[in-house]
């Protein structure tokens, strides 16, 4: 595995034993942790029609673009919007989200298309549901980038202070756009020591990575150890970062069509992506480290003075050399 | 929000099978098999280790598969079992299916959660030491706690609420089967016993009985498909010649009829099931059927086990005695274990008793024999694990990451028992 899948696996495990067990329901009720911090609930009698699915998200940090969704919580700017245009048919947002989580989606089994493949295409989509919320700002902001891309009659002003969108408890990357482009900025973060140098060493070949021949056409890519010149707008505080920046220009081909929504979740996720690309590089150097020691063990083997044992035949008399 | 406040990752690897999923739900979220498949070749360039992987390209080292996604891969990975006769035997396919579990599996991020790992009863302390690096060094988990399988099954197993953590174990996987007795939440480790029939046996017999009748199963798929018939059809019978004669009577009521597909041509086969159905558990209690080395049966074993035990703990010993893990599921399994044991301590209270007749003062007390099957049975470790990690205490009980850093890898050799409100 490289990058994360846009579905989550427990979820869509639960939608099918719910969905496709048509003579057998089975009864889910599970609560689950993503990584970010975003907490689902999905419950669904056996005997009750609906399957509610409840998702908590990470606590935005000040000045992220949110909105005010249904029961006093915080979403995403644009995110109700997005499930309504993704799951309206056969869902609805409760007006009044389940104690602990900011929104909650109400699927009607009955409104459930039947056949095999549409019921395959409805399980991916409400387990990418994490998606649809969290990447619907971003996705809003790369939309009208391919939409009017190099128009010159509505040019941004030049100046346009940043984006902040909420993608980790309390941190935001940064979007920027311009006429043909967008800028997105992720200040990197890392509790550990060890981990901040080795996300050093990463982002920096991540960065040379993409000069050879197979990347030409991925988004050009920086990575800095002081914030880039886009961010001059954004007040200091909110910019700590002790593992540098990364940033990322994104032209109109990279989110034409399909596009779009591969590349908005590859950017929201792309902090859990490092880190668990660090995480695989430790298990990696783990193996190499074993590797040698093994190696090591066995030169200390070797060098073991060889004790003669003394042979005997069969019935037990020994072979002595005459001196 | 603090790690605290978020569930506990409960992951309990099994031989066979590995649970996981997060504390406080009923049931675990994916239970997949052990095993790993992958891609050696950039190992197996020896001395140039890095040359080789920047000219491949490809990084190699995710070239990986686990679970049931790694089965299919076998013609062309390396699939390894890392985990042997319930003890970890392959550290690096270890910490790569720690890794798949954590992202690829539950996706989540070990830096938020609290983990809680399992281990078989007999596991020698640097191994709890080795899981703690990995799961520090690599995973920078901020706390964990390594759970004794037996214990979490009695936890599980536990309905007063009371959480008294005293009883004798039957863990019976694919592996290998133990008997622990545990008392106050503590192994008695000298009186741990073993039998070397598990899961496995019971197939490999059910493959053997149907190869000499001759059944149509292509050979490929035979082990598959006596697995599947003996989780299917098996039952445990109170007299095996009294079950040989129904069957003989009424073949039509008992014999049953199974169809599988060949997974090479497609084509559906049918077999007939036969005197497998209860000589399959019957291994158990009769093993010499099936090998000669090792002919006692479990009601024995189990008796042995708890009369080593130390003596004051004998009784709540035959109290609760809990089964655990996937081959104990047979029907009537519990019963015919209960009336096995309770005839063996019967017939050793009387011996006792009508030595010491001679004065008729002397009355014996009954010892009462619990066998106890409860629903969670078939992942008993990981439920009993989900439900100790949703105790208050767990938290306080868990080695953190601080410790770590301070005193090393040495603080997971032991492991607090705790029991909640108590």
């Amino acid at each position: 595995m490289i990058l994360f899948d846009q579905e989550s696996r427990i979820l869509s495990d639960a939608l099918v034993a719910r969905l496709k067990e048509s003579e057998k329901p089975a009864e889910v009720d599970s609560h689950l942790v993503e990584f970010d911090d975003v907490r689902y609930h999905v419950q669904a009698g056996a005997a009750t029609s609906h399957i509610t699915i409840s998702i908590g998200l990470p606590v935005a940090p000040p000045g992220a673009a949110v909105a005010g969704g249904l029961g006093g919580s915080i979403v995403p700017l644009g995110a109700l919007e997005a499930v309504e245009a993704a799951y309206g048919s056969y869902a609805k947002v409760l007006d009044e989200p389940e104690k602990g989580f900011d929104l909650t989606l109400e699927v009607d089994v009955s409104k459930v298309p039947t056949g095999e493949g549409e019921q395959q295409k409805i399980i991916r989509s409400l387990a990418s549901l994490r998606s649809t919320i969290m990447a619907a700002p971003l996705r809003n902001i790369l939309k009208a980038l391919s939409s009017e891309g190099g128009d010159p009659q509505s040019p941004p002003s030049a100046a346009a202070k940043p984006t902040a969108l909420s993608y980790r408890p309390k941190e935001a990357f940064y979007v920027t756009r311009d006429a043909e482009k967008a800028t997105v900025v992720f200040p990197m973060n890392f509790q550990d020591s060890n981990d901040v140098i080795i996300a050093s060493s990463f982002l920096q070949e991540f960065m040379e990575a993409r000069r050879t021949a197979s990347a030409q056409t991925a988004p050009f890519c920086s990575y800095s150890k002081s914030p880039p010149l886009e961010l001059k707008n954004v007040p200091p505080a909110a910019l700590k970062a002790n593992a540098g920046y990364v940033s990322f220009v994104i032209f109109p081909r990279h989110v034409q069509g399909d596009k779009l929504g591969r590349t908005a979740w590859a950017l929201l996720t792309f902090y859990a992506y490092v880190s668990y690309h660090i995480k695989c590089s430790k298990a990696f150097m783990h193996t190499r480290m074993r590797r040698r020691v093994e190696g090591l063990i066995q030169v200390l083997h070797k060098a073991k003075p060889e004790t003669v044992k003394e042979k005997k035949t069969a019935s037990g008399r020994t072979f002595v050399k005459p001196t | 929000m603090e790690a605290r406040n978020r569930p506990a990752v409960v992951i309990d690897n099994g031989t066979g099978y590995t649970k996981m999923g997060f504390a406080g739900n009923v049931e675990p979220a994916f239970i997949i098999p052990t095993v790993v498949a992958t891609n050696e070749t950039y190992v197996k360039s020896g001395g140039s280790v890095t040359s080789a992987q920047h000219s491949a390209g490809v990084m190699a080292d995710l070239d990986f598969y686990i679970g049931d996604e790694a089965t299919p891969r076998a013609s062309s990975y390396n699939i390894n079992y890392p985990i042997r006769h319930g003890q970890v035997d392959n550290w690096d396919s270890m910490e790569r299916f720690w890794q798949q579990c954590i992202f690829n599996y539950l996706r989540c991020d070990p830096e938020d959660h609290f983990f809680l790992l399992t281990e078989s009863p007999l596991t020698p302390p640097e191994n709890r030491e080795y899981m703690a690096e990995i799961m520090f060094e690599t995973f920078n988990v901020p706390g964990l706690y390594i759970a004794v399988q037996a214990v979490l099954a009695l936890a599980a197993s536990d309905t007063s609420g009371k959480m008294e953590l005293t009883g004798t174990v039957i863990d019976s996987g694919d592996g290998v089967t133990h008997v622990v007795p545990v008392v106050d939440g503590y192994v008695i480790g000298s009186s741990i016993k073993s039998i070397p029939i598990a899961g496995r046996d019971l197939t490999n017999f059910v493959q053997q009985l149907m190869r000499d009748r001759g059944e149509p199963v292509p050979p490929e798929d035979s082990l598959d498909a006596a697995r599947r018939i003996k989780e299917l059809y098996s039952y445990t019978c109170a007299d095996i010649v009294k079950e040989y004669v129904k069957h003989d009577k009424e073949p039509s009521k008992y014999i049953k009829q199974w169809t599988g597909l060949n997974s090479r041509t497609r084509q559906p086969y049918s077999v007939d099931v036969g005197y497998e159905r209860f000589l399959a558990p019957e291994l158990y209690f009769a093993p010499e059927i099936y090998s000669s080395d090792f002919s006692t049966p479990l009601p024995e074993v189990v008796d042995k086990c708890i009369q080593s035990s130390p003596i004051d703990t004998r009784r709540a010993l035959y109290n609760n005695i809990v089964l655990s893990g996937g081959s104990t599921l047979f029907k009537d399994f519990q019963r015919r274990l209960q009336r096995d044991i309770k005839k063996l301590v019967d017939t050793r209270i009387a011996a006792s008793e009508s030595l010491s007749r001679k004065d008729a003062t002397f009355k014996t007390q009954a010892v009462d024999v619990n066998v106890v099957s409860h629903p969670m049975q078939r992942f008993a470790a990981w439920f009993g694990g989900s439900v100790m990690a949703s105790l208050p205490d767990f938290y306080t009980s868990c080695h953190t990451r601080a410790e770590y850093e301070e005193i090393g890898p040495s603080i997971c050799r032991s492991n607090r028992v705790f029991k909640g409100l108590t």
